[in-house]
C-alpha cells in the first residue's frame, strides 16, 4: 500500500468514526453509548496520523523497496490494510441499518435473571414498565402484584408464525455482536408491520401460573400507539412518553 | 554510463533528466501487481459496484444484519486496537531495550507466570494485547512470557473482572474462578511453548529494531504505530467478517440442544466463544444470559473467549504467521477448557 493510499485510509477511517460518533448518533446502532468518547478520540487520532503522514513524511519513491539497511520498512503498509477501506467507507457512505425484527426472530427467548425481592408497584395506571421487568414480575414475583394491572411497554414489532407477534427489544452490552433479545407475546390485535415502534398498553395474558416459571411473558393488548424510534434503541429503558 | 541504460534512454525519450540512473533502471522493470493485490482490488470494485447500484440483495435482512454486526465488531474494537498499537509503537521507540530483560526473572520458567500476572495492568479487551505482545518479543522478551501476557491480559484486567462481578451478582466465586482459570491457562501455555514451541513457527519479526541513532524517536513512534495499526486493522476486519457470519447464521435455538449434557455443554460453549468473538469486556454478560447452562460451562465460555476467537486468530495469523496461529489457538482452546473444567469443578 502506497503513501497516498495510507493517508487516504487513515483520514477516511478517522472521518468515518467522527461522522458516526461526533456528528451523528449513528454509532448507537453498533455499540453501546459509553464507547462514544473512545470513538471520538480514535477518530481524531487517526485523522492526525493521516495528516502528519501527509505533512512530514516525504515520498521516497521506490527506494525503500530494496533498502533494508535501516531495519523496519514503515513506508509501505501490508496489502491486508486495504480491507480497512470497507468499514471506513461503510461508516461514511453506506451505514448498515439498525438490527431489528430479523435478528429478534432468530434469537432465542432469553430467560431473565433471578431477582430476590420485589418493591411494591407504583399506583399509576397505565404503569410504565420495561420488557425485562415485566417478564421478571410475571415469572418470579410470588406476591403476584402484576395481576390485574394495566401496564405500558414500548418496543418494536417482531412478527411470528400464524399471525402471532412479539413486542421486542434488542439490548447491547457492548456492541451488536452481543445483542440479546427480550420478547413479550402480544394477544388480541393483528400483527402490525415488522419493525414498527409501538407503545402498548394491556394486562397480563393469563397462561400458566402467575409468579412461577410457567407463566407466559405475554400481554392482552388494550391499545397500541405508534411512537418514534428512540435515539438509543438498544437498551431496555422505560417508555419515555408524554403524559396524556 | 552502462550500455543498457543508454538503450533504455532510447525507448524512454521523455524520462526526467533529474532521475539518477540506478533508480531509473529499477523503474523500468515491469511492475505487475501481485495476485493478492489484484484480488483485493477486484473485490473492492465489485463491492463498490454493488453498493452504487443499490442492489436490493445488499439490503436483504440477513445481509443487512451481517453488515451491521461486522461493522459493530470493527468499530467496537478500533479504539482498543489503537491503544494496543500505540503502546506497541511506544515500547519500540521509547522503552530501553534492556528494560524488560531487567524486570523479568532471568529464567524463562519464572518469567512466564510473572508476565501472566503483568497482564492485569493492560486495561481493555483482547485486540490490544496482540500488538503489545508482538512488540515485547521484538524487544527481546522471551516469546513464552510474551504469550502468557497475551493470553492473560484481556481476561484478568480490572475492567473485565469488574464486569464479571456485575454480571454475576451474588457469586464472587465466578470472578475468582475466572481469574484463576485464565491465569492458569496463560501460564501453562507459556510453559508449553518453552517445552514444545519452535521458533520457526513464528514469522521472523526481527525487522523492528527499536530506536535507531540519528532518527527522531517521535517519528519512529508515529510510523511504527501507523504501520502496526494498518496491519492489525486489516486482519481485524477479516476476523470481524468471519465472526459476523457465524453470529448471523447460527440460530440461538441450537443452544437448547446442548444445555442438557454436562460435558457437551462445556465443549459447545467453548466453541460458541470462539465463533461469536464477543469482546472480553462484554462476554460475562453473555455468559450470564446463558442460564440453561452449568456454571462450569459458562466459566469455560469466559476463559476461552478472551484467548481464542475468530478475530483473534486472524490478528495472530497476521502478526505471528499462520503456522503459529493455528497451533497456538488449538492448544490454547484445549488448555483453557481443561482449566475451566478443573477450576470450575473445584470452586463452582
Amino acid at each position: 500500500m502506497k503513501r497516498t493510499a495510507q493517508i487516504t485510509l487513515l483520514i477516511l477511517t478517522g472521518l468515518g468514526l467522527l461522522h458516526t460518533a461526533l456528528f451523528t448518533d449513528l454509532y448507537l446502532r453498533y455499540v453501546k453509548e459509553g464507547l462514544r468518547p473512545l470513538l471520538i478520540i480514535s477518530g481524531v487520532l487517526l485523522l492526525l496520523l493521516g495528516l502528519a503522514h501527509a505533512a512530514f513524511d516525504r515520498d521516497t519513491g521506490g527506494k525503500e523497496d530494496h533498502d533494508h539497511a535501516h531495519g523496519h520498512d514503515h513506508s509501505t503498509a501490508p496489502r491486508i490494510a486495504w480491507l480497512l477501506f470497507l468499514p471506513a467507507l461503510s461508516l461514511l457512505l453506506y451505514a448498515p441499518p439498525a438490527l431489528g425484527a430479523y435478528t429478534a426472530a432468530h434469537a432465542g427467548r432469553e430467560t431473565v435473571k433471578q431477582q430476590k425481592g420485589f418493591a411494591a408497584l407504583p399506583a399509576t395506571s397505565p404503569l410504565p414498565m420495561t420488557l425485562t421487568d415485566f417478564t421478571t414480575r410475571v415469572q418470579q414475583d410470588k406476591e403476584r402484584a402484576i395481576r390485574g394491572r394495566t401496564v405500558e411497554m414500548t418496543g418494536f414489532v417482531t412478527p411470528g408464525h400464524g399471525g402471532a407477534w412479539d413486542l421486542t427489544r434488542i439490548i447491547f452490552t457492548c456492541c451488536a455482536a452481543d445483542a440479546q433479545t427480550v420478547k413479550i407475546r402480544m394477544y388480541g390485535t393483528p400483527a402490525p408491520p415488522a419493525n414498527t415502534w409501538l407503545a402498548v398498553t394491556g394486562t397480563w395474558h393469563t397462561q400458566g401460573a402467575l409468579g412461577t416459571k410457567s407463566a407466559a411473558a405475554a400481554l392482552d393488548v388494550h391499545g397500541t400507539r405508534s411512537i418514534a424510534q428512540p435515539v438509543n434503541a438498544f437498551t431496555d429503558d422505560l417508555p419515555l412518553t408524554p403524559t396524556r | 554510463m552502462p550500455k543498457t541504460d543508454e538503450l533504455l534512454d532510447v525507448t524512454e525519450a521523455v524520462a526526467p533528466a533529474a532521475v539518477h540512473p540506478p533508480e531509473r533502471r529499477r523503474r523500468r522493470l515491469p511492475r505487475r501487481p501481485p495476485p493478492a493485490t489484484a484480488a483485493v482490488t477486484a473485490l473492492g470494485l465489485a463491492i463498490a459496484a454493488l453498493v452504487l447500484s443499490g442492489t436490493p440483495w445488499l439490503n436483504g435482512p440477513a445481509v443487512a444484519a451481517w453488515r451491521t454486526v461486522c461493522l459493530a465488531i470493527t468499530v467496537q474494537a478500533l479504539p482498543f486496537l489503537l491503544l494496543g498499537t500505540a503502546l506497541s509503537g511506544a515500547i519500540n521507540a521509547f522503552v530501553p531495550a534492556d528494560l524488560f530483560t531487567k524486570v523479568l526473572p532471568k529464567r524463562a520458567v519464572l518469567a512466564v507466570p510473572v508476565a501472566g500476572l503483568a497482564g492485569a495492568v493492560l486495561p481493555g479487551c483482547e485486540c490490544a494485547s496482540v500488538p503489545v505482545a508482538n512488540s515485547l518479543i521484538r524487544r527481546g522478551v522471551t516469546p513464552a512470557a510474551a504469550f502468557a501476557f497475551l493470553l492473560s491480559a484481556p481476561a484478568i484486567n480490572p475492567i473485565v473482572l469488574t464486569a464479571t462481578a456485575v454480571a454475576f451478582p451474588g457469586s464472587p466465586a465466578m470472578v475468582l474462578a475466572r481469574l484463576l482459570a485464565s491465569l492458569a491457562t496463560a501460564a501453562v501455555m507459556g510453559w508449553l511453548w518453552l517445552w514444545l514451541g519452535r521458533a520457526e513457527w513464528l514469522r521472523p519479526v526481527v525487522r523492528h529494531t527499536g530506536h535507531q541513532h540519528g532518527h527522531s524517536r517521535f517519528t519512529e513512534f508515529r510510523l511504527g504505530f501507523q504501520h502496526d495499526f494498518l496491519h492489525a486493522g486489516g486482519f481485524l476486519v477479516l476476523g470481524a467478517m468471519a465472526a459476523a457470519t457465524f453470529n448471523v447464521t447460527v440460530p440461538r435455538s441450537v443452544l437448547d440442544t446442548f444445555s442438557g449434557s454436562p460435558w457437551l455443554s462445556v465443549l459447545f460453549l467453548a466453541a460458541l466463544a470462539v465463533v461469536l468473538a464477543v469482546c472480553s469486556e462484554a462476554d460475562a454478560f453473555v455468559a450470564a444470559s446463558l442460564t440453561g447452562f452449568s456454571p462450569t460451562a459458562r466459566l469455560a465460555f469466559m476463559v476461552v473467549g478472551p484467548m481464542v476467537d475468530l478475530k483473534l486468530i486472524a490478528l495472530q495469523a497476521g502478526t505471528f504467521g499462520r503456522a503459529f496461529a493455528v497451533r497456538f489457538s488449538t492448544a490454547t482452546t484445549v488448555v483453557a477448557v481443561a482449566a475451566g473444567v478443573l477450576i470450575g469443578g473445584a470452586l463452582l
